[in-house]
């Protein structure tokens, strides 16, 4: 119904002629204007009934009597301000018209909630985790954002409830990440071991951002309680998050290592390729007895853990088994381990030492596919020895891809380009001459301009 | 620490024949004076007198501009006449009205409403805006005289109008025959002085402003500048109702 303006001043008049208050009298005014059709209008009486008008009898009457009888945008429109108007008043008759809202209302009354609402909304909330997306992610994002007392209890509760459906569980596992809320911590830990693999899923990343060294046996036990496959090389990245990032990585390092002494048999074994990726000294006497053991498997084992080592502390010993190994499946494994840890930040060597070893692996390599990875990975060491070292493999065809994309991420760095600005410019028009990746091609063009790359996020 | 008014005659001296892109520093010192007079009224009575008596004389633009700049700052009414006189100045009448702008003697406006019709164009204009930063009363008669037809004068008028923002203004807005450029700057000016009336707790007067307005820009305007006045009277008239 479109009232024209005459007709609202027609009715602002009747409400002085009644005496009512000032304010009653402009309130009345704007929710003829919040029901009528003229946009511009409308969208000035909301922005008084969020900033002004205010009081509780206003807040209740906006959400108990004029909130229902609205077309579902305008609803929209009229629970956004009244979130802002920031009384919680409003939030019995939210959660009327939320029950009977569509996808479109729900959410707008999610997200009111989540400014207004307190603990007693959490169950309803929760609830509609399961609903249609726009539905359950205005829910998520409401349960992230709701405070009040008892909240952060409630959303234990319902993430330990064992009854609930378990996207439900992992839904609220990932809320109290979100929330930061420690004290759901003990429940993560339980749901790690849980029988459902979404609710262990979910139970890991959460630790994985929550948790400290005190986590780390619950971590290992959610570690070996996943499934061979993605979910175990998740629960492996969560357990490296805690022991490799943060304050605390050299405490969580050594409950790792005090986790992977208590554990037993087939555990032990699932453990060792995680512990190895932490690096930890005290396992390099177990891998070496297991290297050294006669039985094939086990040696495999110690094998495949050395090649995760995260540093070059194990260079010698992979070079070493590199000499004497005749079997190919090795000889591939320790040279990727070399090919990776080589260039590595933080791996104990300098740069130098980085590209010596580098240069070293380069002659053990028997295959174009591994020469190309190591060219690949030259790039890393960020010196202009490492640009002299890529160099002549431009000219040989089967590896001068990988080359040009050495050459191109150390001329990524632009102190290093502009320091060797002659050596980089006849580098880059090199790559020009040979590369046939677009990206390559790109990249050596904008630096040979002295423009930036802007690295894609993977 | 007191400054002999003696140690200023080379400054002076100086800048009589100060031009753009000369040396500054001979007038550092009469900067400090200024800022120094404050509180001795002899050595303030001094500098005007000198500054002033520039003005009168045949120094470059760029010293008499300067010696306006300084008498913004230390003026009263015995500067008016040196600097009412540049009032039709191409090159120094600005700066001249912005020191009578800041000159709270009344001398400073009847300057300005005298050479308001005097002068045209942009000198015009600008006679316009410093009678309106005064808040000068007095200039309402001359200021509704100008606001009329499709031009930057009666435009800037209108504005000088609404920054009065009394119901006389008002009331001269409501009345006045405008068009285009002057006709949006009289709706502007309305919405000031229906504002001013809301501040001033005349909430009557204020919405009978917007409700004139909204009548004039009816239901359904074609222009964004149209909603937009629109929205502002709807605001307005919230703010009249709830005080």
């Amino acid at each position: 119904m479109r009232r024209s303006i005459a007709a609202c001043l027609l009715s602002l008049c009747a409400c002085a002629a009644a005496q009512e208050p000032a304010s009653r009298e402009a309130f009345t005014f704007a929710i003829e204007l919040v029901k009528g059709s003229d946009a511009d209008m409308r969208a000035v009486a909301l922005e008084r009934l969020r900033d002004g008008l205010k009081g509780e009898a206003y807040t209740v009457e906006l959400a108990e009597k004029v909130l229902p009888g609205l077309k579902p945008d305008v609803q929209v429109l009229l629970l956004s301000a009244l979130a802002g108007r920031g009384d919680a008043a409003a939030v019995p008759g939210i959660v009327k018209v939320s029950e009977a809202g569509d996808a479109v209302v729900a959410p707008a009354a999610s997200r009111a909630i989540a400014s207004l609402g307190g603990a007693a909304q959490v169950p309803m909330l929760v609830g509609r985790l399961d609903g249609e997306k726009s539905v359950g992610d205005a829910a998520r994002a409401a349960l992230v954002a709701i405070q009040g007392d008892e909240v952060a209890a409630r959303l234990v509760a319902a993430a330990a409830d064992g009854t609930a459906p378990p996207s439900r569980r992992a839904a609220i596992l990932e809320v109290l990440a979100d929330r930061r809320e420690r004290a759901a911590i003990d429940t993560m830990v339980a749901a790690a071991v849980a029988t459902d693999a979404t609710v262990r899923a979910a139970a890991m990343r959460s630790l994985a951002r929550l948790g400290g060294p005190a986590e780390v046996p619950g971590l290992v036990a959610g570690f070996l309680a996943a499934a061979a496959g993605k979910e175990r090389d998740d629960a492996e990245r969560a357990v490296l998050q805690v022991c490799g990032q943060g304050p605390e990585t050299k405490a969580a390092s050594a409950s790792l290592w005090d986790a992977y002494r208590a554990a037993r048999g087939d555990a032990q074994d699932t453990l060792l390729p995680l512990v190895s990726r932490v690096g930890l000294p005290d396992l390099l006497p177990i891998v070496d007895a297991l290297v050294a053991d006669p039985d094939p498997a086990r040696r495999a084992r110690g094998l495949a853990a050395l090649a995760r080592w995260p540093d070059a502390t194990v260079k010698d010993r992979l070079l070493g088994l590199l000499a004497k190994t005749e079997a190919e499946p090795e000889r591939r494994l320790l040279v990727g381990a070399l090919i990776r840890i080589a260039p590595l930040p933080k791996n104990g060597l300098t740069d130098a030492q980085k590209l010596e070893l580098l240069a070293g692996t380069l002659k053990l390599c028997s295959t174009d596919d591994e020469r190309r990875r190591l060219l690949e990975r030259a790039g890393a060491i960020r010196t202009v020895e490492s640009l002299r070292f890529i160099m002549p493999s431009l000219d040989e065809p089967a590896v001068a891809e990988a080359a040009a994309k050495g050459v191109v991420e150390l001329a990524h760095h632009q102190k290093l380009r502009d320091g060797n600005k002659a050596e980089f410019n006849a580098a880059l028009d090199r790559v020009l001459a040979v590369a046939k990746d677009p990206v390559t091609r790109d990249r050596a063009e904008r630096y040979k301009q002295g423009k930036t790359w802007e690295r894609r996020a993977r | 620490m007191a400054i002999d008014p003696k140690s200023l005659d080379a400054p002076f001296t100086a800048l009589a024949a100060f031009d753009w892109g000369g040396d500054v520093q001979p007038l550092a010192a009469i900067d400090a004076a200024v800022i120094a007079s404050h509180g001795d009224a002899a050595l303030r009575a001094d500098l005007e007198k000198r500054l002033a008596d520039l003005l009168g004389g045949k120094a470059p633009s760029a010293a008499k501009q300067y010696a306006c700049r300084k008498l913004c700052l230390i003026g009263t009414a015995g500067c008016v006449p040196a600097l009412a006189e540049l009032l039709g100045s191409k090159e120094e009448s600005h700066m001249a009205r912005f020191a009578l702008q800041q000159i709270a003697a009344p001398e400073a406006a009847a300057a300005l409403r005298k050479a308001l019709g005097e002068v045209a164009g942009d000198l015009k204009i600008g006679m316009i805006a410093s009678l309106a930063a005064r808040r000068d009363a007095e200039s309402l008669p001359a200021l509704t005289a100008l606001v009329s037809g499709d031009s930057t004068v009666a435009a800037a008028a209108a504005e000088a109008l609404g920054m009065l923002g009394t119901p006389e203004a008002a009331a001269a807005l409501a009345a006045a025959k405008t068009s285009g450029v002057a006709a949006e700057a009289v709706v502007d000016a309305r919405l000031a002085c229906a504002e001013a009336s809301a501040k001033a707790g005349k909430k009557a007067e204020a919405k009978s402003i917007y409700e004139s307005i909204l009548k004039a820009v009816g239901e359904a305007p074609a222009t964004h500048r149209g909603r937009a006045v629109r929205m502002a009277c709807q605001r307005g008239m919230f703010a009249a109702m709830e005080g």
